[in-house]
């Protein structure tokens, strides 16, 4: 009942009582969703996936691929935006780490 | 971030600029590999440091974009290097502003690139996805299990006073069952092709009818069997499975040097 109140009384009680977390919540949900490209690729495998099994043609591939390269290149403006790393452009060797876990046959 | 190894390279570094690396070979002489480079063509030659070459192309300072038309420009220059040479193969995009920084990137991790090479002579990567249909799934499974069958025939006979919660048994039952024979087809083709390849790794599945998505290292005398054996197994599910392979690759899944690039702006 308590939360059901809460929620019909919102627009009076919720300035007062939520405002500033809600923006910082928002704020950090927003940049998150910006800067995450894990969406955008797994559409992008999901596309290459369709094309290889024929449910969609070299048209429509091409055509909905050039929107997931834009969402790519927003996803990478907004992370040097905010200062993050982000694939892609020159680059430099600054060291190397190689992974010593020699045995790779995984077993699942 | 780490503190940068080689320093800046400054502007005395002349040439035409950007080199796009493709992969890492053993070889001590130069070597060209034909106008098959990312970008409309661009000429495929080397850059060395003692035995090691990497193969690369002029490129303009870029970011590219993993377009379909340029990851097989990529594709199709470690393929034509593979003909020949063990790789290792660099991921796509990656530039360098110089070729002295494509030098250094041989020299600082000559120990590393080495040790790889060596392990990875002469052995290939085929890619095995394994889809399946549904609804024949669901099919054969009514056929073997008998609770599910019962139970579904006992919903269609009441149809009307069936409740919910047999329904909702039911959708249970099957669900387990699926699972169940996914783990065993899976299970069942790691298990045939063992034997003919040295490693394999199961990468995530993509959309909803994939089980399988995986890399298997072969050694090249073993390319035939690994080969008969897929297609073995793949007539063996025929009727239930659809198999997506792909090869002779790259070792892409299986080199583990991590290099450690930092921007060079």
């Amino acid at each position: 009942m308590g939360l059901l109140t809460n929620i019909l009384l919102a627009p009076f009680l919720g300035p007062i009582n939520g405002t500033k977390w809600t923006l910082d919540k928002v704020e950090r949900a927003v940049r998150e969703e910006l800067t995450d490209d894990t969406a955008v690729k797994n559409d992008f495998m999901e596309l290459q996936m369709k094309l290889e099994l024929g449910e969609i043609d070299d048209d429509e591939y091409l055509r909905q691929e050039a929107i997931i390269m834009q969402r790519l290149r927003d996803v990478r403006e907004w992370r040097e935006k905010f200062g993050m790393a982000s694939a892609g452009g020159p680059v430099r060797v600054a060291g190397v780490d190689e992974d010593e876990s020699a045995d790779e046959r995984d077993e699942s | 971030m780490t503190q940068p190894v080689i320093e800046e390279s400054g502007e005395k570094e002349s040439g035409p600029g950007g080199k796009y690396v493709y992969c890492i070979i053993r070889l001590d002489r130069s070597r060209e590999f034909g106008e098959i480079g990312i970008g409309g063509g661009a000429r495929v030659f080397t850059v060395h440091h003692k035995d090691l070459a990497a193969v690369v192309s002029d490129t303009p300072i870029v970011i590219y974009d993993p377009t379909r038309e340029n990851v097989l420009a990529h594709e199709f220059v470690n393929e034509t290097v593979m003909r020949e040479f063990t790789l290792i193969p660099m991921s796509f995009g990656t530039v360098f502003r110089s070729e002295k920084d494509v030098s250094a990137l041989l020299s600082s991790t000559y120990q590393a690139f080495t040790e790889v090479l060596d392990k990875m002579q002469d052995k290939i990567e085929f890619g095995l996805k394994i889809l399946w249909d549904r609804d024949k799934v669901v099919a054969s499974l009514e056929e073997q299990n008998d609770e599910i069958r019962r139970l579904k025939d006992e919903i269609t006979r009441n149809a009307a006073s069936s409740t919910y919660f047999a329904r909702m048994q039911l959708g249970r039952l099957v669900e387990a069952a699926m699972e169940e024979a996914s783990n065993r087809y899976v299970a069942d083709v790691h298990e045939a092709l063992k034997e003919c390849s040295v490693a394999s790794r199961s990468n995530k599945v993509i959309g909803d009818r994939m089980i399988l998505n995986a890399a298997f290292l072969v050694d090249r005398k073993d390319e035939k069997s690994f080969d008969d054996k897929v297609k073995e197994t793949s007539r063996k599910y025929e009727d239930l499975l659809t198999f997506k392979y792909t090869g002779p690759w790259p070792p892409y899944n299986f080199v583990n040097i991590k290099l450690k690039l930092e921007k060079a702006t």
